[in-house]
């Protein structure tokens, strides 16, 4: 028998190689191997934490997405998705620098623009009229510049468009659906802006717009703020204060335990929305009485959570050996018994973000939330119901705006629910 | 196949399937279980004793799976049948007691409704009386008072509901009952009275029992054979007093070694060196070779077949391999 | 005899005397059990009301001044300050606001009419009770039903797509989502009614004792009231029953996931046990313990949703009645619906709660 010194040098480096591939790699790497090991559940996660993302730009940057301001009202009132009004547009070639009808303002003394209209059309009348104030206007600001257009008429909307395009006059006046329907025989013409004051959107207002004209997309793109804030404000208030008091509870257990206990399960059970209801029905409405109420209302649901790890991790057997050797109670609690619980603050923080916005939408809904300045789904939904027979695009979507954000925030948590909870991993 | 063989398990390999990759449980692993034999299985944690209980009734669910090898019960190879075939299989023909009787056990199910509930999975015909009835007969025969079938498990002791386990076994006239860590909850004299059934019921229902186990002492007192594993594979098997008095692979000397004896001499315990290795990447050849104090070259190369190492004995160890020329 | 009364003896009799025969066939553990679970609700309902005090007086805010609305004078504030006891100190009116509370005093509405709170609720009550009970009987089918298939086929389609199904349903609006099946059924297909409880015609045909039309017109053998009271339940019972289900799918999947890894449950296997009778029977039985508690917590999401379903279908229950009174600023109306929220609350608890020891053996001996 050999002896026993010789042994260890059977021992190669090649079984290093069964020492766990985790261990080798860096964090990056370790999130895309996850992939494999979590299955659906990565996805899950990983969808809507770019979902989450995205709201979040959305709700920091809105100017930049939205078409137009949510307070703005840019056409008609109860506008189909897609459908546009059917107001007067300038139409010119494509090269042509004019935009606008006060773009063909020239110098006094200059030759007077050529403007074509179909005869009898309300366009033509539209023409004139607007010329008119744009004119005085024009006078008023003493540049020297004047618009007098001369109006040339034509019998069909075919030789209207040919005159533009062969230059026989500088722009023509039509309605925008007359326009689009010839449209493509032009390629060479576009419509630029509407003569009158109201907008035209080529394309129409991709959402429509609401009872006061008011464009839905944008108003549902700044919306996003709103919700985004009250979401994440209430919940961080609820976190603040839930969890020190559910450490402290468990921790040191006694009749503050007890008492505090006995206080926060009422809360809990009785229905959040009534209570944020009572809250700012008397309060008053504004935006941070509103976060106030959502707030009071979760922090049970984190002290209960944290309450509980805190006893469970208590019993552990790490914990009195911390004990044996003289850490302080604060020490053990910070250290010890904290990072245990921050996991399942992390998942009841996201899905609380989601419940929050729920919770925030309905009060407004219910017209007790917010002042109606403020640019809100809920708000949004209250005024679309009451249209609900005629303008269908009014509750549609802003609803599913609510739903996206809350479908975010909510996979997240299932997700990271799903990975962390021990007790539901495979055996 | 010996004649008086009961359940010849050939090759068979449990596999399961985690995230850090796939690990063999068992691998490989051929033995017989004799008629009427109490076949002791030992091993330390985590060797595949257990996994290898499981296997035989084919109970494994995903991630784990039998990945390969025959299982010939009683004529039969279970791995032929489907999934109905099997169900009556487990419980009618091969039945199992487990570790920890508090929790495998309904808590909210009766006892008397456990029993009757698995005769008539197995014998739809039965009616609930004539369950109940064979039920009472059962339990008597072991001990419990007919009147306790009504109670719930937490009702009663521990020593009783490993009784109320052992009686779920036979309710079907099982041949083969396999007994997963009986006794590890249960206190000394608990265990020794177990023991004393177990001994009854092989005299008295012809029973054949394979007794897995980490407690060494337990083997020795009740068991007729005794099989070795460790990490995964099967290092010796044979008759129990010649393996005690002569073990013959190295593990097994280390393993009887460890056993602590008051009568001993020795200063200290003795301890082997190292510990048993990741089965996600075990060593070559022999599993044993990095600790083994009679370690050889061919020993990190190739893995030693079972060979007969004494009349009712056998070992995996080239120590003991005809091919192998060693002084 | 008012609906209210006849309601609260149909429910009440009866369980008082289960619960009297509970108590007597019980053991000791089961009766001790009941009676703190009895005394930990008086406390429960005192500290609610608290907070229901708390909130309508304690915190900032004039709903007196709100109530008169600019027309108010500075004496007509303070004569009905006077009248309503809010001048007293604090303490004052606690006490005089608890014992109103228990003698279900709840006053006169302030606005309109000044009817005896308590009629309007008696009237209201029933509504809400016809729309809860359905809504949850339809929740707790699916949610149970749903939740334990899902964990049966654990990491398989049905799991999948069950989780998605409880997941999107949970983030729905449920206001958002009743306006769409109104929009959907009532709107663009025109067979279901989307407000009110009744068809007015038929309405004033049917003789109402409990309030509880569906239960009123089975008593009166009145068919079409019958008809279309169903026709008129079933798209807010479906709006909350359905989103209310989203919750109950993924608790009861939880749990039943955790249950199946319990040892009994191999050991069924191992006897032979057929896997449908393991899951629905052995592991469903377990898992529903924790789950009848965990479901008794969510009567406030059930509360919560009943307001905002009555708000939309017009369903002229409780929950309605709470927004309009608000809006209304009828302070005192408001605080005495909340508070009645409270109450219900605490019972239902306490009922799941002895629900749950009767199921659970371990605690019944």
């Amino acid at each position: 028998m050999p002896p026993t010194e010789e042994k260890n040098t059977l021992v190669k480096p090649e079984t290093e190689t069964w020492k766990s591939d985790m261990e080798r790699v860096g964090f990056v790497r370790r999130l895309f191997m996850a992939r494999n090991w979590y299955g659906a559940d990565w996805w899950f996660v990983a969808i809507s934490t770019v979902m989450v993302f995205a709201f979040i730009f959305v709700a920091l940057f809105p100017g930049l997405l939205a078409p137009f301001k949510f307070d703005q009202v840019v056409g008609t009132s109860f506008l189909a998705p897609g459908e546009y009004p059917d107001v007067p547009v300038l139409i010119v070639r494509s090269e042509s620098p004019v935009e606008k009808l006060l773009d063909l303002a020239v110098p006094a003394e200059a030759i007077r623009p050529t403007v074509g209209v179909i005869q009898g059309a309300p366009a033509a009348t539209a023409v004139n009229e607007q010329s008119k104030t744009l004119d005085a206007q024009l006078i008023s600001e003493n540049k020297g510049l004047r618009l007098r257009p001369r109006i040339e008429r034509y019998v069909t909307v075919e030789e209207l468009m040919v005159a533009i395009d062969t230059g026989l006059v500088q722009a023509g006046v039509a309605n925008l659906k007359e326009f689009d329907a010839v449209a493509s025989s032009y390629p060479s013409l576009h419509s630029g802006a509407s003569i009158t004051s109201e907008t035209a959107s080529a394309g129409g207002f991709r959402m429509g717009t609401n009872d006061i004209g008011q464009d839905v997309l944008s108003r549902l793109i700044w919306g996003t703020r709103v919700a985004l804030i009250v979401g994440f404000s209430s919940s961080s208030i609820s976190l603040l204060l839930g969890v020190p008091l559910g450490l402290m509870a468990g921790y040191f257990g006694g009749s503050f335990d007890r008492l505090l206990s006995l206080l926060m399960d009422s809360l809990y059970a009785f229905p959040g929305l009534i209570l944020a209801i009572a809250i700012t029905a008397v309060l008053g409405p504004s935006i941070y009485n509103v976060i106030v109420a959502i707030a009071v209302l979760y922090i049970p649901t984190y002290y209960r959570i944290v309450r509980g790890q805190t006893l469970a991790v208590k019993e552990e057997v790490y914990i009195e050996a911390a004990q044996s050797i003289g850490a302080r109670r604060g020490e053990i609690l910070w250290k010890y018994i904290y990072p245990n619980v921050i996991p399942s603050i992390a998942i009841v923080f996201s899905v609380n973000v989601a419940d929050a916005i729920l919770t925030g939408a309905g009060l407004s809904f219910l017209g007790l939330g917010m002042p109606p300045t403020i640019a809100d789904w809920g708000i949004d939904l209250a005024r679309g119901q009451r249209y609900i027979q005629t303008a269908w695009w009014l509750i549609t979507f802003p609803g599913i705006a609510i739903m996206l954000v809350v479908l975010a925030f909510t996979m997240m948590g299932e997700g990271l629910m799903e990975i962390y909870n021990p007790k539901l991993r495979e055996r | 196949m010996p004649a008086e063989s009961l359940f010849s398990i050939r090759n068979l390999t449990v596999e399961y399937h985690t995230r850090a990759g796939d690990v063999k449980a068992v691998d490989d692993v051929s033995f017989d279980i004799r008629r009427g034999e109490i076949l002791g299985l030992v091993g330390e944690s985590a060797c595949g004793k257990s996994t290898l209980g499981k296997g035989l009734m084919r109970l494994h669910r995903v991630p784990a799976r039998i990945t390969g090898g025959e299982l010939l019960f009683d004529g039969r190879d279970l791995m032929s049948l489907d999934e109905d075939e099997m169900r009556m299989v487990r419980g009618g023909e091969i039945g199992m007691v487990f570790q920890d009787p508090m929790t495998s056990l309904n808590p909210v199910q009766r006892i008397f409704d456990h029993l009757t509930e698995t005769i008539q999975a197995h014998e739809p015909e039965t009616s609930i009386a004539a369950a109940r009835l064979r039920a009472e007969e059962l339990v008597e025969r072991l001990g419990i008072r007919r009147e306790r079938l009504n109670e719930y498990p937490h009702q009663m002791s521990g020593g009783m509901r490993q009784r109320v386990m052992i009686s779920l076994a036979l309710t079907l006239r099982a041949k083969l009952v396999i007994a997963d860590e009986p006794t590890t909850s249960l206190d000394v004299i608990v265990e020794a009275k177990f023991l004393d059934l177990l001994r009854e019921l092989r005299q008295e229902f012809g029973l054949t029992i394979l007794l897995i186990t980490h407690n060494i002492g337990v083997v020795a007192e009740v068991a007729d054979r005794v099989a070795v594993m460790y990490a995964a594979r099967l290092v010796e098997i044979g008759d129990v007093r010649q393996i005690f008095a002569n073990p013959q692979h190295p593990y097994t000397r280390g393993l009887l070694r460890s056993v602590p004896n008051i009568t001993l001499d020795d200063a200290e315990l003795y301890k082997m060196e190292g510990a048993p290795p990741s089965l996600l990447h075990p060593p070559t050849g022999c599993r044993f070779h990095p600790r083994c104090p009679s370690v050889m070259p061919i020993c990190s190369q190739k893995h030693p077949p079972l060979e007969s190492v004494g009349e009712d004995q056998q070992a995996a160890c080239w120590l003991y391999s005809k091919e192998v020329k060693h002084d | 005899m008012t609906p209210i009364v006849l309601i609260v003896l149909m429910i009440g009799i009866p369980s008082l005397i289960l619960l009297l025969y509970i108590f007597i066939k019980g053991s000791m553990g089961l009766r001790r059990y009941i009676l703190t679970r009895i005394g930990l609700t008086l406390p429960m309902i005192f500290v609610l009301a608290t907070l229901v005090f708390v909130v309508m007086r304690v915190l900032p805010g004039d709903p007196v001044r709100s109530a008169l609305g600019p027309k108010g004078t500075p004496e007509m504030v303070e004569h009905m300050r006077e009248n309503l006891g809010l001048n007293r100190p604090l303490i004052e009116q606690y006490g005089v606001f608890l014992m109103d509370m228990a003698s279900l005093d709840f006053g006169k509405s302030l606005i309109g009419g000044h009817r005896p709170i308590i009629d309007e609720m008696s009237e209201r009550f029933p509504a809400t009770l016809e729309l809860i009970v359905p809504a949850s009987i339809l929740a707790l089918v699916i949610g149970i039903v749903g939740g334990t298939y899902a964990a049966s086929k654990r990491k398989a389609a049905p799991d999948y797509l069950l989780r998605i199904y409880s997941v999107v349903i949970y983030s729905l609006p449920i206001f958002w989502f009743g306006l769409m099946l109104q929009l959907l059924f009532g709107v663009w297909w025109k067979i279901l009614p989307i407000s009110g409880r009744i068809d007015p015609v038929i309405g004033t045909s049917l003789h109402k004792m409990t309030n509880m039309y569906l239960i009123d017109s089975l008593l009166s053998a009145n068919w079409p009231a019958l008809e279309s009271v169903a026709l008129h339940l079933v798209l807010p019972t479906v709006t909350l029953g359905l989103v209310l289900s989203g919750v109950f799918v993924r608790m009861t999947r939880i749990n039943v996931i955790e249950t199946l890894q319990a040892d009994y449950i191999a050991a069924a296997r191992a006897r032979g046990i057929r896997e449908r009778v393991v899951v629905y029977g052995h592991a469903l039985k377990n898992a529903m313990i924790p789950v009848i508690t965990l479901i008794g917590l969510q009567v406030a999401i059930l509360l919560a949703g009943a307001v905002l379903t009555e708000t939309i279908f017009s369903w002229p229950g409780m929950g309605g009645y709470l927004v309009q009174r608000i809006s209304a600023r009828d302070y005192t109306a408001v605080q005495s619906v909340i508070t009645m929220f409270a109450l219900l609350v605490a019972l239902i608890s306490l009922a799941v709660d002895i629900i749950y020891s009767l199921l659970d053996p371990r605690v019944r001996y």
